[in-house]
């Protein structure tokens, strides 16, 4: 019986394994304010600053870090006062939703900040920003908190294989390749080892790509099995836990990454922050960033070798690339003459104009040439 | 040719007398009748001033009634009625005040008034003929008589003299007053530059007056009498020689009648002394016992030098007639109660000077906050013997002195230093004179003059003065509230918070409450549900030391004069308009209060009240200043203690560190989803 089989292939386990010291550290910043408080001092907690000038590019590591200052959140102020109401608040909630083994989205989290009186989140982005003051305090993921953005569906196809533990606790066995549809695996918003374990792989390398549409392409041509490729798909900039997958993948699994998108500065910075990590996300760039990442194109040399159908760059795409000159991710000499180069030409092009050629030119010449290039294949 | 004697001959035929009136008649615009708006305002404007010069002469307090209505049949038409309760006029002048221009009793005395040429009523009797044909119906009644007199008038404006169209005698049912009627051209409108706003301003600078205005819509508009004191009647006085001219000292010394030079300066000018005179004849080479008639030529110069030159007593202020900071602040608060302004700092009212020979004196007041646009420039309310001046402000001596200030000192937006600054600020300026320089007959703006400018200078130098300490206490006080919000909303919550987390007891916070706030705390509620009104002090020790308290209260004499107090002051000097207590010691986060109760009727708002605190510092003192100085109380305690306590330094103090709530977070600038 076919509803039989489907059983056999997932086994029930105990209660998810979340680490069991998840939440220790956000008791520690309770008992520590609650020290304070006895003791008649002024409750604050210092926290490294997450300004522009104490985030700094780590150049032995190859990721953005943040840096030594540090500044205090503290009572004294009103701003500071509500912050740390906040935080206990939300180190209250975290600790309900671990004893009742719920999650919560970073949205969902937003509206329960409802009922916190006067802790109550303005926008969202205050409970985001939050969250991350949390990470930052207790070194741990927002996912140790059991905090998730929504779904965002990034997918992966090729011949990997993974337990998953479902929201049920039931743990399957996937293959992302057989037993998926046309749309590939789909990542859940958690994708660490308590949810998702790697089995096995026949893939020798990984794609990351900037467009659904070249994904398609590229698993239709059967790119991935004749070439033993890992296909995933990014969505634009890529979500965390997208990075964290490619991150995972590249240390537990030893896969090479390489990152296909749009010829124009803003996937120069979607390459950036697969391989660097962001600004925003400095705190947990070790978690985050896959430095061995190498950008595969579409560069501004292909544009003129494959005499791509181009665009020419706007105002805004001259400024954001005069902004990549100064920034240290792409301070390598290579980096700085693809940039010149683009500014020079004035030209961007898009990843499907090399569809130009035919529906196959990409998967037959475009991309075994400059793997091959790359020493990938 | 013709020869040039017949030109001549033929140009003196054409010469000939204009009559004042004729030369009026085409030049309405002097006088303020430019177009139907203007006349309106205009012709209420010369009634109500009348009126109101007349009632405050014969020592009544003015009661006023402004009628609008609109004529049945001619829709361009408005019929203007004012009826005062002044003295009345003398049956035989009623011709020659309504219908002559240049007849009138002020222009030759030395004293305040509204009313200086003798023109502005006839002015308004003659566009009224000229536009509708209609005469001015003059209803007047003095005590004496039984019955009053009604005349129907009209001006013959080739003579300048007036005809009475219809007379007869009726009885009226007051003890005295006048009433005119007229029909004019006009039209009603509301807003800047209309009649209610004209009655509003001269309501907030006359507030001994009851103005009660019916609009063409029969709306009511009534403005109360906010003060039952008449104000000083100005006495007529000599002339000052200081800004005297050559022609008018020839004047008096052709005409006097005194035997001798030395005489006619002392008894017949103000401010020379018999040894003053006898210094500038002195210096005049001139003789005390010279008779007036005999000075002429270069003696009459050398004595105007030298009368120019001797210090003389300065003008005395008895022919003005100043409003007064204490009823400028009642006018104000009394006309502007819609508004709500947060601060009235208190009004300046500037010792008299003289310019051109003519004694005069500079009151402001400033309001600041409430309802008034906070993007807007600056509101000036100008007034000139306490008539309100709505024309003409940017040509006006008062904008000048104002734009001219830079009010960014004071706390006060204002691009580039000069113009009028930006703010929810209003002040009002009162010049005060024998005889207002004028730029114009229609008496709309101050002509610029360096005397005047120096006076509204100080003047707003003061009020601005009141005006930074009031905006540097208002954002001590938001700093202050913020503090209120985080030790009585947020700690505690904190503090259920964490003690729940760690599963504790919620510790005492008394210490952090006292390290957060780190001052004395005066709070002052003024309450007014029915029964006697009450003003309530509490005060806190948000310290985190005990201390011993003496707290002062400063208050107008009429408001300590009614009020009973609980604790019993300590001591009491109503005649000073001042209480002191010593409260009991306070320990940290402990409270005491202190409460007036004042005696039915009595006018208190919480800027009557000055709190001042002996016993910490300034530093650690919050809705009071410290005692001043001048204050002759031994306080022997208290002061020793603030001495030991000023400044004590907070260990936990956040100097140095970075906050981090403040600190610009890159949040938004991430290249990432999140
Ligand atoms: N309502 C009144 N009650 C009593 N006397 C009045 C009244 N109205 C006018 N008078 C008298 O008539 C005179 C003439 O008034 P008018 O308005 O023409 O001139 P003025 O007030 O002296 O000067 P100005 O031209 O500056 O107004 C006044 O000086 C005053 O003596
Ligand atoms: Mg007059």
């Amino acid at each position: 019986m076919p509803r039989k089989a489907k059983r056999t292939s997932a086994t029930t386990t105990d209660e998810p394994k979340i680490r069991a010291d998840a939440l220790r550290p956000t008791l520690d910043l309770a008992r520590q304010i609650y020290g304070q408080l006895s003791l008649g001092e002024i409750p604050r907690m210092r926290l490294p600053l997450r300004t522009k000038q104490n985030i700094a590019f780590q150049m032995r590591e190859g990721v953005w870090r943040l840096g030594k200052t540090m500044g205090t959140r503290s009572a004294r102020k009103l701003d500071g006062a509500l912050m740390l109401l906040r935080t206990f608040y939300l180190v209250d909630f975290i600790n309900e939703m671990a004893r009742d083994n719920k999650t919560s989205t970073l949205r969902e989290l937003y509206y329960i900040s409802e009922g916190w009186q006067e802790g109550k989140f303005h926008s969202e982005d205050e409970s985001n920003l939050l969250v991350e003051d949390l990470e930052v305090l207790c070194e741990r993921l927002r996912e140790d908190f059991r905090l998730h953005p929504e779904e965002n569906g990034a997918s992966v196809i090729g011949d990997l294989t993974i337990r998953e533990r479902n929201r049920k606790g039931l743990v399957k066995k996937i293959n992302c390749r057989d037993d998926v549809g046309d749309g590939g695996y789909a990542l859940p918003s958690n994708v660490e080892k308590e949810k998702i374990e790697f089995v096995s792989s026949g893939a020798k390398f990984i794609v990351a790509i900037e467009c659904g549409g070249m994904v398609d392409r590229l698993a239709e041509n059967g790119f991935d099995e004749r070439h033993r490729a890992l296909l995933i798909h990014l969505k634009g900039q890529p979500a965390r836990s997208t990075r964290r997958f490619l991150k995972r993948l590249n240390e537990e699994l030893h896969l090479p990454v390489v990152v296909f998108t749009d010829g124009d500065p803003w996937s120069f910075r979607i390459f950036a922050s697969v391989a660097y990590g962001a600004i925003k996300t400095a705190h947990i760039s070790q978690y985050l960033a896959t430095p061995s990442a190498e950008f595969l194109g579409v560069t501004a040399s292909d544009i003129e070798n494959y005499e791509l159908p181009s665009d020419r760059l706007t105002d805004q795409d001259v400024r954001a690339l005069q902004a990549e000159l100064t920034d240290p991710r792409f301070s390598t000499a290579d980096w700085r003459s693809e940039i010149d180069l683009m500014l020079k030409n004035g030209k961007k092009a898009e990843q499907q104009s090399l569809a130009k050629y035919g529906l196959n030119y990409v998967t037959d010449h475009y991309l075994p040439e400059k793997l091959t290039e790359m020493g990938v294949l | 040719m013709a020869p040039a004697r017949t030109i001549a001959e033929q140009l003196a035929s054409k010469q000939r007398e204009i009559s004042v009136a004729e030369f009026f008649e085409r030049n309405r615009q002097i006088l303020g009748f430019d177009n139907p708006q203007r006349a309106l305002l205009t012709t209420v404007k010369e009634a109500v001033d009348n009126s109101l010069d007349a009632a405050e002469e014969a020592g009544v307090l003015p009661e006023l009634m402004v009628e609008i209505a609109k004529e049945a049949d001619s829709p361009d038409r408005l019929r203007v009625a004012v009826t005062d309760n002044g003295p009345g006029i003398l049956r035989r002048e009623v011709p020659n005040v309504f219908a002559r221009l240049l007849y009138g009793s002020r222009f030759h005395s030395n004293r305040q008034a509204r009313g200086q040429q003798g023109i502005g009523i006839s002015a308004a009797v003659l566009y009224a003929a000229l536009t509708t044909a209609r005469p001015a119906r003059i209803t007047t009644k003095v005590e004496e008589e039984d019955a009053a007199h009604v005349l129907e008038l009209l001006i013959d404006t080739q003579k300048n003299a007036p005809r009475v169209i219809r007379e007869d005698v009726q009885i009226w049912d007051r003890p005295h007053g006048t009433r005119i009627e007229l029909a004019l051209k006009a039209k009603y409108i509301r807003g800047r530059q209309s009649p209610l706003e004209y009655l509003r301003g001269t309501a907030i600078v006359n507030p001994h007056a009851r103005i009660v205005l019916v609009e063409p819509d029969g709306t009511r508009v009534t403005f109360e009498r906010a003060a039952s004191e008449m104000p000083r009647i100005p006495k007529e006085t000599p002339p000052h020689p200081y800004g005297l001219e050559l022609g008018e000292l020839g004047y008096f010394l052709k005409a006097s009648k005194r035997p001798t030079v030395l005489e006619l300066l002392t008894r017949d000018f103000e401010g020379v002394s018999p040894r003053a005179a006898k210094d500038v004849l002195a210096r005049a080479g001139l003789s005390p016992g010279a008779t007036p008639g005999s000075i002429q030529g270069p003696t009459q110069e050398a004595l105007l030098e030298a009368l120019h030159s001797v210090p003389l007593v300065a003008p005395s202020s008895e022919c003005l007639s100043p409003i007064g900071p204490m009823l400028i602040k009642r006018g104000l608060r009394n006309v502007l109660g819609d508004v709500r302004p947060e601060f009235f700092a208190p009004p300046v009212s500037r010792p008299p000077k003289v310019r051109g020979g003519f004694p005069f004196l500079v009151e402001v007041g400033l309001v600041y906050g409430g309802g008034l646009p906070a993007d807007q420039p600056m509101q000036l309310l100008r007034f000139a013997n306490r008539v309100p001046l709505l024309f003409q402000q940017g040509a006006c001596a008062i904008t000048a002195a104002a734009s001219n200030l830079d009010w960014r000192r004071y706390g006060l937006e204002q691009k580039g230093g000069n113009g009028l600054p930006v703010g929810p600020v209003l002040v009002l300026v009162h010049v005060a004179s024998t005889k207002i320089p004028f730029t114009s007959e229609a008496k709309e703006a101050l002509a610029e003059d360096p005397d005047l400018d120096k006076e509204l200078t100080l003047a707003f130098q003061a009020a601005a003065r009141h005006l930074k300490v009031h905006i540097s206490r208002r954002s001590r006080r938001s700093f202050a509230q913020e503090k209120f919000e985080i030790i009585q909303k947020i700690l505690p919550r904190l503090a259920e918070k964490t003690s729940h987390l760690v599963d504790q007891p919620i510790p005492d916070l008394t210490p952090v409450i006292t390290r957060i706030m780190d001052v004395v705390s005066l709070e002052l509620q003024l309450t007014n549900e029915e029964g006697p009104r009450r003003a309530v002090l509490e005060v806190t020790n948000y310290t985190s030391r005990p201390r011993v308290l003496e707290i002062f209260l400063e208050a107008p004499t009429e408001i300590l004069g009614a009020s009973a107090f609980a604790p019993v002051p300590e001591g009491t000097d109503v005649g000073m308009g001042r209480a002191w207590w010593t409260l009991p010691k306070l320990g940290p986060n402990e409270r005491a209060q202190i409460v007036l109760t004042f005696s039915k009727g009595t006018d208190v708002e919480a800027s009557d009240l000055d709190w001042y605190v002996a016993g910490v510092d300034e530093a650690h003192l919050l809705g009071a200043d410290p005692l001043p100085g001048d204050w002759d109380v031994r306080l022997p305690r208290a002061l020793i203690e603030a001495a030991e306590t000023a400044a004590p330094t907070d260990p936990d103090s956040a100097e140095g560190e970075v906050d981090y709530d403040a600190a610009e977070s890159e949040a938004h600038v991430g290249d990432d989803d999140g």
